[in-house]
């Protein structure tokens, strides 16, 4: 369907919409594309072209929302989706004790396109699947692996927003990722070990000094091997330095998720309503950014087409603020945020993170390696998740000693846990260098949305009394 | 539209893709054709969000010889459906040939199909508000002590089929409807979360859901500190246990993950990997459950299959392709969008299980307490359970959720604690199985267990 089609069926949505009583509307249209191989053991075990496109439709009653959509890009089924959405709206607003209406802004018309030397649409599979060759083969130069993986991933297209004011919005998302992977278990050794990222540029970050699939493929090899070694890691609580991957981690899961603010109105966050109150250190400042000259995902616009901003979270240890969408940053009386994200059009926007990182501090590494003196240096990590009581489990899938001031040995794989109101003060400082990771795979989960990218990362960062949970 | 008719349907259009496809001289393919209406309410202490649509596409599979191609659509379109194949088709050929691919099911052969609630039809947003009501009416919202309520109310129907140029033609439908409630309490600084839930393919009465889930968030709270390190002996209640066990299970028990050699029981088929009380089953013919299918996402039957039987392994879980790999005939495990989700025709198919269960031995919860002296009770789901390696058994995990158990009974509730261990060994060091397994909303449903040794720490 041509562009024109796509914003006249857009605009009908809103106009069905209002004529059905309902006080606002936006009509969402996405189109992605997204490759994957997997290339496993040297095979294609899974290659996959996506088209997903559709229309969603959020329907607000009186600050109550509604969400349709359909995979129908007829003027049909975009009524029809439209009338669903204003009678979700209308019939559970009897319900809805917490009405998260918004002030009117002035519309927005801007077509935003990105400019990338090696865009991944232009490129053959072949192409695509050399560099995961490459990178394999550099797994095994490391070491004999019982297994390799390496994955590829790229996501691309248009997105298009209108609504009553008359915004009309359209952006091109684009995401591209190498990850290479080596498995051991052969007698009675066993070990694994998975490194990659991506970025929201095209093929040619593939061509840079440290994520060439050559390097991410030696790096896989390098920890795979690494971890035949590894040692238990200590139990109990622990010195922890922890790197710009796992620091983004933590601040991710365990911080980010409590500052959104759709768990603030209900209270469900244990740090609503302590805007003010000293919650970390004066080493931690937490930053949530849309476009962030640190790198990471570049997100300029949210899913309810607010211009994404750089939102203090936290600043030398205080609370300054929660991330939003146009219903809670009007209910708390706070400035937009640009923190309303759905993943696709199957879903309605959410409350959700875009670049979070910690602000950077003063120390060189190797001072911040000495100051842990005896601990943990964790550095990677595969996966996380963070309760609403703020207590969070990560686990460190590549970790060293420290010991008398030096990294030593590797440890074994280990979690790392506590509760972020308390472990947010007993940081005790930052390095001076600051980088933000992003990639196709993995991703934020939230409300049934699972494998939004985000942005996450921050200097190395000290942190005290950092529980590590190794078997004994 | 009926049940019927939506078989009808997705029938049609899978039938009709094949044809496209053979009109476009592609040699083989596969058309996996979904579509599924689902609605979604949430209440999360009086914020509303409600959600409908329907999720409806296509996974199209070509082959050349062994060379294989997937590309996937939104909608039943007719140009974009022979756009999407020319896709896959394009795919093919330029990808290397994957020697273990030998073709798509062949010939159309169903096993039972799951229960069917055609009520689940006539539901709207107006059912959803009063079940909402329901729930929120069985407790006292009065209590300073409730810091948040949350209900949510969720049904679908729909389903898929399978057709290929092999003559498979088949499908599968569903009818599921799942309703639940967190709370979040506190009390003195002490804050703690739990709730209850009930799902099937049925409509389910809420009764009980609310008060239960409430019941068990208070009396978490007033928990003390564990206060260093221990090796003792955890009783997880079932759920618990369930999700305790699920995420190992799923690569250990998976066929694909032997023929690619990265399945840590690859060498242990016909040895023990467990004590010999334990039986584990995958029954992808649990009728009520939404595991209990006709046909698995490629189109072959759903079957029952024991994977451990008294502690022994004796098979691993299989598709078409992973099983002919390991010279096996498929088990029917055939799965598409994997245990986190995902959008079912944006996969192709690989090896998932369909419901483990572990068969029921002797002793219940409160039995297993009993004979503890010093020991830890698990009450809720822990935080890190995804996170556990797969391939060494190592895992690290967290709960704010568990209670001191001495001389057989249950003290007091503990504040947050980690729990480490090694799945491998802790499989062979249960202590107790027991008689009481519960639906868990995981893809194992366990009853409470007792291990001897895991390292708590706080």
């Amino acid at each position: 369907m041509e562009n024109g089609n796509i914003q006249d069926l857009l605009h009908k949505a809103v106009e069905k919409g209002e004529n059905l009583g309902v006080n606002f509307i936006e009509a969402r249209y996405d189109n992605l594309n997204l490759t994957t191989i997997n290339y496993t053991n040297e095979i294609i075990k899974q290659s996959s072209s996506l088209s997903r496109k559709g229309i969603g439709i959020m329907a607000y009653y009186q600050g109550t929302p509604g969400y349709s959509y359909t995979p129908e890009l007829t003027l049909e089924g975009v009524k029809e989706a439209t009338i669903r959405a204003a009678k979700l709206a209308k019939s559970t607003d009897s319900r809805n004790k917490i009405k998260l209406d918004f002030d009117s802004i002035p519309a927005i018309k801007e077509k935003i396109e990105v400019k990338v030397k090696k865009h991944p649409k232009d490129f053959e599979f072949a192409d695509k699947l050399d560099m995961l060759k490459r990178g394999v083969t550099a797994v095994k130069e490391q070491l004999e692996v019982t297994t390799t993986i390496g994955l590829y991933g790229e996501i691309y297209g248009e997105k298009y927003l209108v609504n009553s004011e008359g915004t009309e919005l359209y952006w091109v998302p684009l995401m591209v990722d190498i990850r290479m992977g080596g498995v051991v278990i052969s007698e009675g050794k066993q070990s694994q070990a998975f490194t990659g990222w991506g970025a929201s540029t095209g093929l040619e970050f593939f061509e840079e000094k440290e994520t060439t699939p050559e390097i991410t493929g030696t790096n896989a090899g390098t920890y795979c091997k690494e971890q035949l070694e590894a040692v238990a890691a200590p139990s109990g609580k622990t010195k922890t330095l922890v790197s710009p991957q796992m620091g983004g981690v933590v601040v991710h899961e365990s911080f980010g998720h409590l500052s959104e603010a759709d768990f603030v109105v209900t209270g469900q966050s244990p740090i609503a309503d302590r805007v003010g109150e000293e919650l970390g250190s004066e080493h931690v400042t937490i930053i949530d950014e849309g476009v962030s000259p640190y790198g990471g995902l570049y997100l300029p616009y949210d899913d309810q087409g607010i211009k994404t901003g750089r939102t203090v979270l936290l600043e030398k240890g205080i609370l300054k603020g929660y991330l939003h969408n146009r219903g809670t940053a009007k209910k708390m009386n706070s400035e937009l945020t640009g923190n309303s994200r759905a993943i696709n059009f199957m879903f309605n926007p959410i409350v959700r993170m875009k670049n979070t990182y910690f602000e950077k501090g003063d120390l060189t590494f190797e001072e911040a390696v000495e100051h842990v003196n005896t601990g943990v240096y964790a550095v990677d990590m595969s996966g996380g998740q963070v309760g609403l009581d703020g207590n969070f489990m990560f686990n460190c899938s590549r970790g060293y000693l420290i010991e008398n001031g030096e990294i030593t040995k590797p440890i074994k794989n280990t979690a790392l846990s506590g509760n972020i109101l308390d472990l947010l003060k007993y940081v005790e400082g930052g390095t001076k260098e600051v980088t933000i990771k992003t990639g196709y795979f993995g991703g934020c989960g939230k409300g049934g949305q699972s494998g939004l990218p985000v942005g996450f990362g921050g200097p190395d960062m000290i942190m005290d009394q950092v529980l590590v949970g190794g078997a004994q | 539209m009926t049940l019927d008719e939506i078989r009808d349907k997705i029938l049609n259009i899978a039938d009709q893709t094949i044809k496209y496809a053979k009109d476009l001289n592609i040699p083989a393919a596969e058309a996996y054709v979904y579509n599924l209406s689902n609605t979604n309410l949430t209440d999360n202490k009086g914020k509303i969000d409600s959600r409908d649509g329907l999720t409806q596409g296509i996974g199209l599979r070509v082959a050349i010889g062994k060379q294989v191609g997937f590309a996937s659509c939104t909608g039943f379109e007719k140009e974009t459906i022979k756009s999407t194949l020319k896709h896959a088709h394009s795919i093919a050929i330029v990808s290397p040939e994957n020697p273990m691919f030998n073709g798509f099911v062949a010939g159309t052969n169903v096993a039972k199909e799951g229960i069917l609630d055609p009520e689940i039809l006539h539901l709207d947003s107006d059912s959803m508000i009063e079940t909402c009501n329901l729930m929120s009416q069985e407790i006292d919202l009065s209590d300073t002590r409730i810091v948040s309520d949350s209900y949510t109310v969720n049904f679908s129907f729909g389903g898929y089929a399978v057709s290929t140029t092999e003559d498979c033609l088949a499908s599968s439908l569903i009818t599921s409807y799942a309703a639940n409630s967190y709370f979040v309490v506190t009390e003195a600084g002490d804050r703690k979360t739990a709730g209850d839930f009930v799902q099937g393919r049925e409509i389910k009465s809420v009764e009980g859901i609310s008060s239960n889930g409430l019941k068990k968030a208070l009396n978490s709270l007033g928990s003390k500190a564990f206060g260093g390190s221990e090796v003792l002996p955890t009783v997880w209640e079932p759920r618990e246990s369930a999700a305790f066990l699920g995420f190992s299970f799923i690569n250990c028990v998976s066929g694909s993950s032997f023929v690619e050699k990265s399945n840590p029981w690859g060498e242990k088929l016909n040895q023990q990997v467990a004590v010999k009380e334990l039986t584990l089953i995958d029954d992808g013919q649990e009728l009520e459950s939404e595991a209990g299918r006709a046909i698995d996402s490629e189109g072959s039957p759903k079957q029952t299959t024991t994977i451990i039987e008294n502690g022994l392994l004796k098979t691993f879980l299989f598709d078409k392709m992973f099983g002919e790999a390991a010279d096996q005939a498929t088990t029917g495990n055939a799965s598409r969008g994997g245990f986190f989700g995902g959008i079912p025709y944006e996969n192709v198919p690989n090896v998932g299980p369909n419901k483990l269960l572990i068969k029921e031995v002797g002793k219940n919860l409160d039995q297993q307490i009993g004979e503890i002296d010093k020991g830890i009770l698990i009450t809720g789901t822990p935080i890190g359970l995804f996170t556990a390696n797969q391939i060494t058994g190592d895992f690290s995990i967290t709960t704010n959720d568990a209670f001191l158990i001495e001389k057989g009974e249950v003290v007091h509730p503990l504040k947050n604690i980690s729990i480490a261990g090694n799945y491998f060994e802790t499989l062979n060091d249960i202590r107790t199985i027991g008689s009481d397994r519960e639906v868990s909303g995981w893809p194992i449903d366990a009853p409470a267990i007792t291990y001897n040794k895991h390292t708590i720490s706080d």
